[in-house]
Protein backbone atom coordinates (compact mmCIF):
# COMPACT_ATOMS: atom_id res chain seq x y z
CA UNK A 1 0.00 0.00 0.00
CA UNK A 2 1.33 3.44 -0.88
CA UNK A 3 2.40 5.66 1.98
CA UNK A 4 0.51 8.66 0.76
CA UNK A 5 -2.89 7.14 1.45
CA UNK A 6 -2.55 7.93 5.17
CA UNK A 7 -5.83 6.95 6.73
CA UNK A 8 -8.05 8.31 4.00
CA UNK A 9 -10.91 6.27 2.65
CA UNK A 10 -11.54 5.87 -1.06
CA UNK A 11 -14.40 8.35 -0.73
CA UNK A 12 -12.05 10.94 0.74
CA UNK A 13 -9.46 10.25 -1.92
CA UNK A 14 -12.00 10.99 -4.65
CA UNK A 15 -13.51 13.81 -2.54
CA UNK A 16 -17.06 12.53 -2.81
CA UNK A 17 -19.70 11.85 -0.15
CA UNK A 18 -20.36 8.27 0.87
CA UNK A 19 -23.78 8.51 -0.77
CA UNK A 20 -22.31 9.43 -4.17
CA UNK A 21 -23.91 7.79 -7.20
CA UNK A 22 -22.04 6.24 -10.15
CA UNK A 23 -22.04 9.47 -12.18
CA UNK A 24 -20.58 11.45 -9.26
CA UNK A 25 -17.88 8.81 -8.85
CA UNK A 26 -17.06 8.88 -12.55
CA UNK A 27 -16.89 12.70 -12.67
CA UNK A 28 -14.74 12.83 -9.52
CA UNK A 29 -12.41 10.23 -11.01
CA UNK A 30 -12.04 12.18 -14.27
CA UNK A 31 -11.33 15.36 -12.34
CA UNK A 32 -8.78 13.61 -10.10
CA UNK A 33 -7.02 12.14 -13.17
CA UNK A 34 -6.66 15.62 -14.59
CA UNK A 35 -5.44 17.03 -11.29
CA UNK A 36 -2.80 14.39 -10.55
CA UNK A 37 -1.55 13.81 -14.08
CA UNK A 38 2.18 14.60 -14.41
CA UNK A 39 1.49 17.68 -16.57
CA UNK A 40 -1.00 19.25 -14.15
CA UNK A 41 0.02 22.82 -13.18
CA UNK A 42 -1.91 22.49 -9.90
CA UNK A 43 0.70 20.13 -8.45
CA UNK A 44 3.56 22.54 -8.86
CA UNK A 45 5.60 22.87 -5.65
CA UNK A 46 3.09 20.82 -3.58
CA UNK A 47 3.54 17.21 -4.69
CA UNK A 48 6.59 15.72 -6.38
CA UNK A 49 6.03 13.63 -9.54
CA UNK A 50 6.58 10.45 -7.47
CA UNK A 51 4.03 11.51 -4.87
CA UNK A 52 1.57 12.43 -7.62
CA UNK A 53 1.99 9.04 -9.28
CA UNK A 54 1.43 7.30 -5.92
CA UNK A 55 -1.73 9.34 -5.47
CA UNK A 56 -2.80 8.55 -9.01
CA UNK A 57 -2.48 4.80 -8.47
CA UNK A 58 -4.55 5.09 -5.29
CA UNK A 59 -7.16 7.07 -7.15
CA UNK A 60 -7.30 4.36 -9.85
CA UNK A 61 -7.68 1.78 -7.11
CA UNK A 62 -10.44 3.82 -5.47
CA UNK A 63 -12.30 4.18 -8.75
CA UNK A 64 -12.02 0.48 -9.56
CA UNK A 65 -13.56 -0.37 -6.21
CA UNK A 66 -16.26 2.27 -5.93
CA UNK A 67 -17.44 2.04 -9.54
CA UNK A 68 -18.34 -1.62 -9.09
CA UNK A 69 -21.42 -2.28 -7.01
CA UNK A 70 -20.23 -5.55 -5.48
CA UNK A 71 -16.73 -4.36 -4.66
CA UNK A 72 -18.09 -1.12 -3.26
CA UNK A 73 -20.47 -2.99 -0.97
CA UNK A 74 -17.66 -5.18 0.26
CA UNK A 75 -15.40 -2.17 0.80
CA UNK A 76 -18.12 -0.28 2.69
CA UNK A 77 -18.49 -3.22 5.03
CA UNK A 78 -14.75 -3.34 5.60
CA UNK A 79 -14.53 0.30 6.59
CA UNK A 80 -17.61 0.02 8.77
CA UNK A 81 -20.15 1.90 6.67
CA UNK A 82 -23.79 0.95 6.43
CA UNK A 83 -25.44 -0.21 3.24
CA UNK A 84 -24.47 1.73 0.12
CA UNK A 85 -27.38 3.25 -1.79
CA UNK A 86 -28.16 1.11 -4.80
CA UNK A 87 -27.00 2.91 -7.93
CA UNK A 88 -29.68 3.43 -10.57
CA UNK A 89 -27.46 2.19 -13.41
CA UNK A 90 -24.07 0.55 -13.75
CA UNK A 91 -20.99 2.78 -13.69
CA UNK A 92 -18.88 3.42 -16.77
CA UNK A 93 -15.99 1.32 -15.56
CA UNK A 94 -14.94 0.59 -19.16
CA UNK A 95 -14.06 4.24 -19.76
CA UNK A 96 -10.98 4.21 -17.59
CA UNK A 97 -7.96 3.07 -19.56
CA UNK A 98 -5.74 0.14 -18.69
CA UNK A 99 -8.14 -1.62 -16.35
CA UNK A 100 -8.88 -5.28 -15.88
CA UNK A 101 -12.59 -5.54 -16.41
CA UNK A 102 -12.93 -8.96 -14.85
CA UNK A 103 -15.19 -8.69 -11.82
CA UNK A 104 -13.09 -10.81 -9.54
CA UNK A 105 -9.73 -9.32 -10.50
CA UNK A 106 -9.83 -6.65 -7.85
CA UNK A 107 -11.56 -8.49 -5.07
CA UNK A 108 -8.33 -9.61 -3.49
CA UNK A 109 -6.93 -6.09 -3.62
CA UNK A 110 -9.63 -4.35 -1.64
CA UNK A 111 -7.74 -2.42 0.95
CA UNK A 112 -8.86 -2.35 4.52
CA UNK A 113 -8.66 1.32 5.34
CA UNK A 114 -9.40 2.31 8.91
CA UNK A 115 -12.32 4.65 9.23
CA UNK A 116 -10.99 8.18 9.16
CA UNK A 117 -9.81 9.72 12.41
CA UNK A 118 -10.59 6.88 14.74
CA UNK A 119 -11.15 8.47 18.08
CA UNK A 120 -9.25 7.61 21.23
CA UNK A 121 -11.12 5.51 23.78
CA UNK A 122 -13.63 7.47 25.82
CA UNK A 123 -14.34 10.00 23.06
CA UNK A 124 -17.23 10.28 20.63
CA UNK A 125 -18.19 12.69 17.89
CA UNK A 126 -21.15 14.55 16.53
CA UNK A 127 -21.22 15.99 13.04
CA UNK A 128 -19.55 19.16 14.35
CA UNK A 129 -17.47 18.17 17.37
CA UNK A 130 -15.45 15.62 19.26
CA UNK A 131 -16.28 15.28 22.96
CA UNK A 132 -15.30 13.24 25.98
CA UNK A 133 -18.00 10.72 26.91
CA UNK A 134 -19.33 11.16 30.46
CA UNK A 135 -21.22 7.98 31.42
CA UNK A 136 -23.37 9.62 34.13
CA UNK A 137 -24.58 12.30 31.70
CA UNK A 138 -25.16 9.71 28.98
CA UNK A 139 -27.36 7.67 31.29
CA UNK A 140 -29.21 10.82 32.38
CA UNK A 141 -29.94 11.57 28.69
CA UNK A 142 -31.02 7.98 28.05
CA UNK A 143 -33.38 7.92 31.03
CA UNK A 144 -34.92 11.38 30.56
CA UNK A 145 -38.68 11.05 30.04
CA UNK A 146 -39.19 14.79 29.82
CA UNK A 147 -36.72 17.34 28.46
CA UNK A 148 -36.83 21.11 28.72
CA UNK A 149 -34.76 23.83 27.04
CA UNK A 150 -31.95 24.06 29.63
CA UNK A 151 -31.55 20.28 29.50
CA UNK A 152 -31.13 20.44 25.72
CA UNK A 153 -28.63 23.26 26.21
CA UNK A 154 -26.75 21.11 28.73
CA UNK A 155 -26.52 18.31 26.13
CA UNK A 156 -25.40 20.76 23.46
CA UNK A 157 -22.65 22.18 25.66
CA UNK A 158 -21.59 18.69 26.75
CA UNK A 159 -21.22 17.68 23.11
CA UNK A 160 -19.40 20.91 22.23
CA UNK A 161 -21.76 22.01 19.48
CA UNK A 162 -22.12 25.76 18.93
CA UNK A 163 -25.42 27.58 18.63
CA UNK A 164 -24.32 28.96 15.24
CA UNK A 165 -23.67 25.47 13.90
CA UNK A 166 -27.20 24.31 14.75
CA UNK A 167 -28.68 27.53 13.34
CA UNK A 168 -26.75 27.10 10.07
CA UNK A 169 -27.68 23.45 9.77
CA UNK A 170 -31.39 23.89 10.49
CA UNK A 171 -31.77 27.33 8.87
CA UNK A 172 -33.27 28.68 12.09
CA UNK A 173 -32.52 31.97 13.80
CA UNK A 174 -30.31 32.28 16.84
CA UNK A 175 -33.19 33.97 18.67
CA UNK A 176 -35.41 30.90 18.24
CA UNK A 177 -32.72 28.59 19.55
CA UNK A 178 -31.97 30.84 22.52
CA UNK A 179 -35.71 31.03 23.22
CA UNK A 180 -35.92 27.27 23.10
CA UNK A 181 -32.97 26.80 25.43
CA UNK A 182 -34.23 29.40 27.88
CA UNK A 183 -37.79 28.00 27.98
CA UNK A 184 -39.29 31.13 26.45
CA UNK A 185 -42.18 29.13 25.05
CA UNK A 186 -44.12 32.17 23.87
CA UNK A 187 -41.34 32.97 21.40
CA UNK A 188 -41.49 29.49 19.87
CA UNK A 189 -43.60 28.60 16.83
CA UNK A 190 -46.67 26.33 16.84
CA UNK A 191 -46.10 22.79 18.21
CA UNK A 192 -45.67 21.10 14.84
CA UNK A 193 -42.77 23.41 13.89
CA UNK A 194 -41.25 23.28 17.36
CA UNK A 195 -41.28 19.50 17.13
CA UNK A 196 -39.54 19.78 13.76
CA UNK A 197 -36.84 21.95 15.36
CA UNK A 198 -36.31 19.45 18.14
CA UNK A 199 -35.97 16.55 15.70
CA UNK A 200 -33.38 18.57 13.76
CA UNK A 201 -31.48 19.57 16.90
CA UNK A 202 -31.48 15.95 18.09
CA UNK A 203 -30.04 14.89 14.75
CA UNK A 204 -27.22 17.44 15.01
CA UNK A 205 -26.50 16.36 18.60
CA UNK A 206 -26.52 12.68 17.68
CA UNK A 207 -29.67 11.86 19.69
CA UNK A 208 -32.72 9.82 18.80
CA UNK A 209 -34.99 12.32 17.04
CA UNK A 210 -38.34 10.75 17.96
CA UNK A 211 -37.47 10.06 21.58
CA UNK A 212 -36.06 13.54 22.12
CA UNK A 213 -39.00 15.22 20.40
CA UNK A 214 -41.51 13.17 22.47
CA UNK A 215 -39.69 14.08 25.68
CA UNK A 216 -39.54 17.79 24.82
CA UNK A 217 -43.13 18.00 23.55
CA UNK A 218 -44.33 16.50 26.85
CA UNK A 219 -42.75 19.49 28.61
CA UNK A 220 -43.91 21.93 25.92
CA UNK A 221 -47.56 20.90 26.08
CA UNK A 222 -47.60 20.93 29.87
CA UNK A 223 -46.18 24.45 30.12
CA UNK A 224 -47.43 26.28 27.04
CA UNK A 225 -50.31 28.57 27.90
CA UNK B 1 -39.97 24.58 35.80
CA UNK B 2 -39.11 28.24 35.53
CA UNK B 3 -39.89 29.86 32.25
CA UNK B 4 -37.53 32.65 31.19
CA UNK B 5 -37.91 35.35 28.61
CA UNK B 6 -35.65 35.57 25.60
CA UNK B 7 -35.21 39.30 26.03
CA UNK B 8 -33.61 38.71 29.44
CA UNK B 9 -31.02 36.28 28.11
CA UNK B 10 -27.45 37.49 28.10
CA UNK B 11 -25.99 36.38 24.79
CA UNK B 12 -22.36 36.89 25.76
CA UNK B 13 -21.78 33.70 27.76
CA UNK B 14 -23.53 31.67 25.06
CA UNK B 15 -21.01 32.74 22.47
CA UNK B 16 -18.04 31.60 24.46
CA UNK B 17 -15.74 34.07 22.70
CA UNK B 18 -15.73 37.61 21.40
CA UNK B 19 -17.39 37.90 18.03
CA UNK B 20 -16.08 40.31 15.38
CA UNK B 21 -18.27 43.31 14.54
CA UNK B 22 -18.63 42.18 10.94
CA UNK B 23 -17.98 39.26 8.63
CA UNK B 24 -14.36 39.79 7.63
CA UNK B 25 -13.21 38.68 4.17
CA UNK B 26 -9.46 38.83 3.52
CA UNK B 27 -8.27 38.72 -0.08
CA UNK B 28 -4.65 37.61 -0.43
CA UNK B 29 -2.66 35.68 -2.96
CA UNK B 30 1.06 35.77 -2.42
CA UNK B 31 1.96 37.23 -5.81
CA UNK B 32 1.51 40.78 -7.06
CA UNK B 33 -0.61 41.55 -10.11
CA UNK B 34 -2.96 38.56 -9.81
CA UNK B 35 -5.99 40.75 -9.26
CA UNK B 36 -6.35 40.96 -5.48
CA UNK B 37 -7.47 44.59 -5.58
CA UNK B 38 -9.83 43.89 -8.48
CA UNK B 39 -11.43 40.95 -6.65
CA UNK B 40 -11.63 42.89 -3.34
CA UNK B 41 -13.18 45.95 -4.96
CA UNK B 42 -15.63 43.86 -7.01
CA UNK B 43 -16.75 41.78 -4.04
CA UNK B 44 -17.16 44.96 -1.99
CA UNK B 45 -19.34 46.52 -4.67
CA UNK B 46 -21.51 43.43 -5.06
CA UNK B 47 -21.98 43.00 -1.32
CA UNK B 48 -22.99 46.66 -1.13
CA UNK B 49 -25.34 46.05 -4.09
CA UNK B 50 -26.90 43.14 -2.21
CA UNK B 51 -27.81 45.60 0.54
CA UNK B 52 -25.03 45.06 3.08
CA UNK B 53 -23.06 47.76 4.84
CA UNK B 54 -19.60 47.06 3.54
CA UNK B 55 -16.22 48.54 4.39
CA UNK B 56 -13.27 47.96 2.06
CA UNK B 57 -9.86 48.44 3.68
CA UNK B 58 -6.63 48.72 1.73
CA UNK B 59 -4.06 46.80 3.76
CA UNK B 60 -1.52 46.68 0.96
CA UNK B 61 0.70 48.91 3.08
CA UNK B 62 3.21 50.66 0.90
CA UNK B 63 1.56 49.55 -2.35
CA UNK B 64 -2.01 50.69 -1.89
CA UNK B 65 -4.26 50.97 -4.93
CA UNK B 66 -7.73 49.88 -3.86
CA UNK B 67 -8.96 53.48 -4.16
CA UNK B 68 -7.94 53.42 -7.85
CA UNK B 69 -9.83 50.18 -8.44
CA UNK B 70 -12.92 51.75 -6.87
CA UNK B 71 -12.48 55.01 -8.79
CA UNK B 72 -12.23 56.93 -5.50
CA UNK B 73 -10.15 60.13 -5.18
CA UNK B 74 -6.85 60.25 -3.32
CA UNK B 75 -7.32 60.77 0.40
CA UNK B 76 -5.10 62.49 2.94
CA UNK B 77 -6.33 60.34 5.81
CA UNK B 78 -6.11 56.59 5.55
CA UNK B 79 -4.77 53.48 7.20
CA UNK B 80 -1.21 54.90 7.07
CA UNK B 81 -2.16 57.87 9.25
CA UNK B 82 -4.01 55.57 11.65
CA UNK B 83 -0.86 53.51 12.09
CA UNK B 84 1.35 56.54 12.69
CA UNK B 85 -1.02 58.61 14.81
CA UNK B 86 -2.24 56.84 17.99
CA UNK B 87 -4.84 59.55 18.65
CA UNK B 88 -6.69 58.99 15.39
CA UNK B 89 -9.99 57.08 15.57
CA UNK B 90 -10.77 54.32 13.05
CA UNK B 91 -14.08 55.96 12.15
CA UNK B 92 -12.20 59.16 11.09
CA UNK B 93 -10.59 57.26 8.22
CA UNK B 94 -13.76 56.14 6.49
CA UNK B 95 -14.50 57.81 3.18
CA UNK B 96 -17.60 57.43 1.00
CA UNK B 97 -17.60 55.88 -2.48
CA UNK B 98 -19.94 56.02 -5.49
CA UNK B 99 -21.95 53.19 -3.90
CA UNK B 100 -24.05 54.34 -0.92
CA UNK B 101 -23.57 51.16 1.14
CA UNK B 102 -19.85 50.89 0.42
CA UNK B 103 -17.24 52.77 2.46
CA UNK B 104 -13.50 52.82 1.95
CA UNK B 105 -10.42 53.15 4.09
CA UNK B 106 -7.64 53.78 1.64
CA UNK B 107 -3.89 53.72 1.98
CA UNK B 108 -3.33 56.32 -0.69
CA UNK B 109 -1.20 58.84 1.22
CA UNK B 110 2.57 58.81 0.68
CA UNK B 111 4.24 57.59 3.83
CA UNK B 112 7.69 56.12 3.44
CA UNK B 113 8.48 52.86 5.26
CA UNK B 114 4.83 52.19 6.17
CA UNK B 115 5.06 48.58 4.97
CA UNK B 116 7.27 47.68 7.95
CA UNK B 117 4.90 48.05 10.88
CA UNK B 118 5.71 46.56 14.27
CA UNK B 119 3.62 44.12 16.26
CA UNK B 120 1.99 46.78 18.39
CA UNK B 121 0.85 48.78 15.40
CA UNK B 122 -0.37 45.59 13.73
CA UNK B 123 -2.46 44.55 16.70
CA UNK B 124 -3.95 48.05 16.99
CA UNK B 125 -5.07 47.87 13.34
CA UNK B 126 -6.39 44.34 13.79
CA UNK B 127 -8.28 45.24 16.92
CA UNK B 128 -9.89 48.27 15.20
CA UNK B 129 -10.93 46.10 12.23
CA UNK B 130 -12.28 43.43 14.57
CA UNK B 131 -14.40 45.92 16.51
CA UNK B 132 -15.72 47.83 13.49
CA UNK B 133 -19.47 47.31 13.13
CA UNK B 134 -20.72 46.59 9.61
CA UNK B 135 -22.14 43.64 7.67
CA UNK B 136 -18.92 42.92 5.77
CA UNK B 137 -15.34 44.14 5.98
CA UNK B 138 -13.13 43.37 2.98
CA UNK B 139 -9.36 43.42 3.49
CA UNK B 140 -7.23 43.92 0.39
CA UNK B 141 -3.86 42.43 1.34
CA UNK B 142 -0.38 42.91 -0.07
CA UNK B 143 1.69 40.34 -1.93
CA UNK B 144 4.29 38.26 -0.12
CA UNK B 145 4.28 36.37 3.17
CA UNK B 146 5.14 39.17 5.59
CA UNK B 147 3.86 38.51 9.12
CA UNK B 148 1.45 41.47 8.92
CA UNK B 149 -0.09 40.18 5.70
CA UNK B 150 -0.45 36.64 7.06
CA UNK B 151 -1.92 37.88 10.35
CA UNK B 152 -4.50 40.05 8.57
CA UNK B 153 -5.34 37.02 6.42
CA UNK B 154 -5.75 34.75 9.44
CA UNK B 155 -8.03 37.13 11.32
CA UNK B 156 -10.73 36.84 8.64
CA UNK B 157 -13.60 34.37 8.63
CA UNK B 158 -13.30 34.08 4.84
CA UNK B 159 -9.73 33.62 3.67
CA UNK B 160 -9.87 34.19 -0.07
CA UNK B 161 -6.78 33.47 -2.17
CA UNK B 162 -6.59 34.84 -5.69
CA UNK B 163 -4.58 32.71 -8.11
CA UNK B 164 -3.98 33.02 -11.85
CA UNK B 165 -3.13 29.99 -14.02
CA UNK B 166 0.56 31.05 -14.27
CA UNK B 167 2.96 28.66 -12.53
CA UNK B 168 4.58 31.57 -10.67
CA UNK B 169 1.22 32.66 -9.27
CA UNK B 170 0.33 29.10 -8.28
CA UNK B 171 3.69 28.65 -6.57
CA UNK B 172 3.45 31.94 -4.67
CA UNK B 173 -0.15 31.28 -3.66
CA UNK B 174 0.77 27.87 -2.26
CA UNK B 175 3.69 29.42 -0.41
CA UNK B 176 1.34 32.02 1.04
CA UNK B 177 -1.14 29.34 2.19
CA UNK B 178 1.67 27.30 3.73
CA UNK B 179 2.93 30.40 5.55
CA UNK B 180 -0.56 31.00 6.93
CA UNK B 181 -0.87 27.36 8.01
CA UNK B 182 2.43 27.36 9.89
CA UNK B 183 1.79 30.79 11.41
CA UNK B 184 -1.44 29.43 12.90
CA UNK B 185 0.24 26.18 13.94
CA UNK B 186 2.99 28.10 15.74
CA UNK B 187 0.42 30.26 17.49
CA UNK B 188 -1.43 27.31 19.00
CA UNK B 189 1.40 24.86 19.65
CA UNK B 190 2.41 26.84 22.77
CA UNK B 191 -1.15 27.00 24.07
CA UNK B 192 -1.62 23.26 23.62
CA UNK B 193 1.88 22.44 24.88
CA UNK B 194 2.73 20.61 21.68
CA UNK B 195 5.76 22.66 20.69
CA UNK B 196 8.41 20.07 21.57
CA UNK B 197 6.44 17.29 19.86
CA UNK B 198 5.92 19.33 16.68
CA UNK B 199 9.56 20.45 16.60
CA UNK B 200 10.68 16.87 16.96
CA UNK B 201 8.38 15.72 14.15
CA UNK B 202 9.46 18.54 11.84
CA UNK B 203 13.15 17.87 12.50
CA UNK B 204 12.74 14.18 11.65
CA UNK B 205 10.23 14.36 8.82
CA UNK B 206 11.68 11.49 6.82
CA UNK B 207 11.80 9.18 9.82
CA UNK B 208 8.11 9.78 10.58
CA UNK B 209 7.02 9.74 6.92
CA UNK B 210 5.89 13.37 7.02
CA UNK B 211 5.71 14.98 3.61
CA UNK B 212 3.10 17.66 4.15
CA UNK B 213 1.00 19.36 6.87
CA UNK B 214 -1.69 16.69 6.55
CA UNK B 215 0.85 13.97 7.47
CA UNK B 216 2.18 16.10 10.32
CA UNK B 217 -1.23 16.45 11.96
CA UNK B 218 -2.03 12.77 11.39
CA UNK B 219 1.16 11.64 13.13
CA UNK B 220 0.56 14.16 15.91
CA UNK B 221 -2.97 12.83 16.50
CA UNK B 222 -1.57 9.29 16.70
CA UNK B 223 0.86 10.41 19.39
CA UNK B 224 -1.28 12.87 21.33
CA UNK B 225 -4.91 12.01 20.56
CA UNK B 226 -6.68 14.62 22.65
CA UNK B 227 -4.45 17.65 22.03
CA UNK B 228 -3.75 16.57 18.46
CA UNK B 229 -7.47 16.44 17.69
CA UNK B 230 -7.91 19.85 19.28
CA UNK B 231 -5.15 21.28 17.12
CA UNK B 232 -6.59 19.60 14.04
CA UNK B 233 -9.99 21.16 14.71
CA UNK B 234 -8.39 24.59 15.12
CA UNK B 235 -6.42 24.27 11.91
CA UNK B 236 -9.43 22.81 10.09
CA UNK B 237 -11.18 26.15 10.62
CA UNK B 238 -8.67 27.74 8.22
CA UNK B 239 -10.89 26.64 5.33
CA UNK B 240 -9.14 28.50 2.50
CA UNK B 241 -11.30 29.77 -0.37
CA UNK B 242 -9.76 29.89 -3.84
CA UNK B 243 -10.58 32.28 -6.68
CA UNK B 244 -9.07 31.56 -10.08
CA UNK B 245 -8.56 34.83 -11.94
CA UNK B 246 -7.67 35.62 -15.56
CA UNK B 247 -8.70 32.23 -16.97
CA UNK B 248 -8.40 32.29 -20.75
CA UNK B 249 -9.57 28.79 -21.71
CA UNK B 250 -12.05 26.20 -20.49
CA UNK B 251 -9.16 24.10 -19.13
CA UNK B 252 -7.93 27.08 -17.15
CA UNK B 253 -11.42 27.72 -15.78
CA UNK B 254 -11.45 24.16 -14.44
CA UNK B 255 -7.98 24.47 -12.92
CA UNK B 256 -9.62 25.91 -9.79
CA UNK B 257 -11.04 22.48 -8.90
CA UNK B 258 -7.58 20.96 -9.21
CA UNK B 259 -6.09 23.64 -6.96
CA UNK B 260 -8.82 22.96 -4.43
CA UNK B 261 -8.19 19.22 -4.53
CA UNK B 262 -4.42 19.63 -4.14
CA UNK B 263 -4.93 21.97 -1.16
CA UNK B 264 -7.40 19.52 0.42
CA UNK B 265 -4.92 16.69 0.22
CA UNK B 266 -1.85 18.72 1.12
CA UNK B 267 -3.26 20.52 4.17
CA UNK B 268 -5.68 17.81 5.24
CA UNK B 269 -8.70 20.06 5.71
CA UNK B 270 -11.40 21.07 3.24
CA UNK B 271 -10.75 24.11 1.07
CA UNK B 272 -13.41 25.73 -1.12
CA UNK B 273 -13.33 26.86 -4.71
CA UNK B 274 -15.29 30.10 -4.94
CA UNK B 275 -15.19 30.26 -8.73
CA UNK B 276 -13.29 31.29 -11.85
CA UNK B 277 -13.08 34.72 -13.43
CA UNK B 278 -12.48 35.01 -17.14
CA UNK B 279 -9.71 37.16 -18.54
CA UNK B 280 -11.37 40.29 -19.87
CA UNK B 281 -9.66 43.24 -21.59
CA UNK B 282 -12.44 45.42 -20.25
CA UNK B 283 -10.80 45.22 -16.80
CA UNK B 284 -7.65 47.11 -17.72
CA UNK B 285 -9.55 49.37 -20.10
CA UNK B 286 -11.93 50.50 -17.35
CA UNK B 287 -9.01 50.85 -14.91
CA UNK B 288 -7.29 53.25 -17.30
CA UNK B 289 -10.45 55.33 -17.28
CA UNK B 290 -10.27 55.30 -13.44
CA UNK B 291 -13.59 53.54 -13.37
CA UNK B 292 -14.62 50.16 -12.05
CA UNK B 293 -15.53 47.46 -14.56
CA UNK B 294 -18.91 46.99 -12.92
CA UNK B 295 -19.78 50.60 -13.69
CA UNK B 296 -18.05 50.87 -17.05
CA UNK B 297 -18.95 47.52 -18.61
CA UNK B 298 -21.96 45.73 -17.22
CA UNK B 299 -22.14 43.39 -20.22
CA UNK B 300 -18.92 41.65 -19.19
CA UNK B 301 -19.14 37.96 -18.28
CA UNK B 302 -17.32 38.88 -15.11
CA UNK B 303 -20.46 40.57 -13.83
CA UNK B 304 -22.28 37.27 -13.35
CA UNK B 305 -19.19 35.42 -12.15
CA UNK B 306 -18.45 38.00 -9.45
CA UNK B 307 -22.08 38.20 -8.39
CA UNK B 308 -22.05 34.40 -7.94
CA UNK B 309 -18.99 34.66 -5.71
CA UNK B 310 -20.47 37.44 -3.59
CA UNK B 311 -23.62 35.40 -3.06
CA UNK B 312 -21.57 32.37 -2.02
CA UNK B 313 -19.86 34.46 0.63
CA UNK B 314 -23.19 35.49 2.10
CA UNK B 315 -24.73 32.79 4.25
CA UNK B 316 -28.14 31.77 3.05
CA UNK B 317 -29.96 33.14 6.08
CA UNK B 318 -28.24 36.50 5.56
CA UNK B 319 -29.52 36.89 1.99
CA UNK B 320 -31.77 39.88 1.48
CA UNK B 321 -34.33 40.59 -1.19
CA UNK B 322 -32.89 43.17 -3.57
CA UNK B 323 -35.19 45.17 -5.83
Amino acid sequence: MAERSGNQTYYELLEIPQSAGPMDIYNAYQRARKTYSPSSPALYSMFSPEEASQLMSLIEEAYQTLSHQGRRKEYDQKIGLGATPTPPKPAKSNESPGKNKADDAWVGQVRTVPKRDELPKGFARTRYSVYEVKPDLESEIQEAQEMDGPFLQKIRLYKGVKIEQICDELRMTKTSLVALESNDLDALPVPVFTRGFIVGIARVLGLDGKKTADAYMKFFKANKK
Amino acid sequence: MKLGNVSNVDFTPLRGRVEPGSTIIAVGGGKGGVGKSFVSSSLSIFLAHLGYDTLAIDLDLGGANLHTSLGAPLSNVGINEFILNPDLEFSDLIQPTSWPKLKLISGSSDVVDIANIDELQRSRVMSAIFRHKADFTILDLSAGTHHSTVDFFLMAQHKVTVITPDPSSIENAYRFLKAAFFRKLRRYEHQLQLKSQIDELLNNKAQHGIKNPSDLIRVLVDREPVLGLKLRNILGALNYEIVLNQARTRQEMELGYSLQSVCNKYFGFPCDFLGSLEYDNAVWQSLRQRNHLLQANRQSHLYGQLMGMARKLVKSHQLKAVV
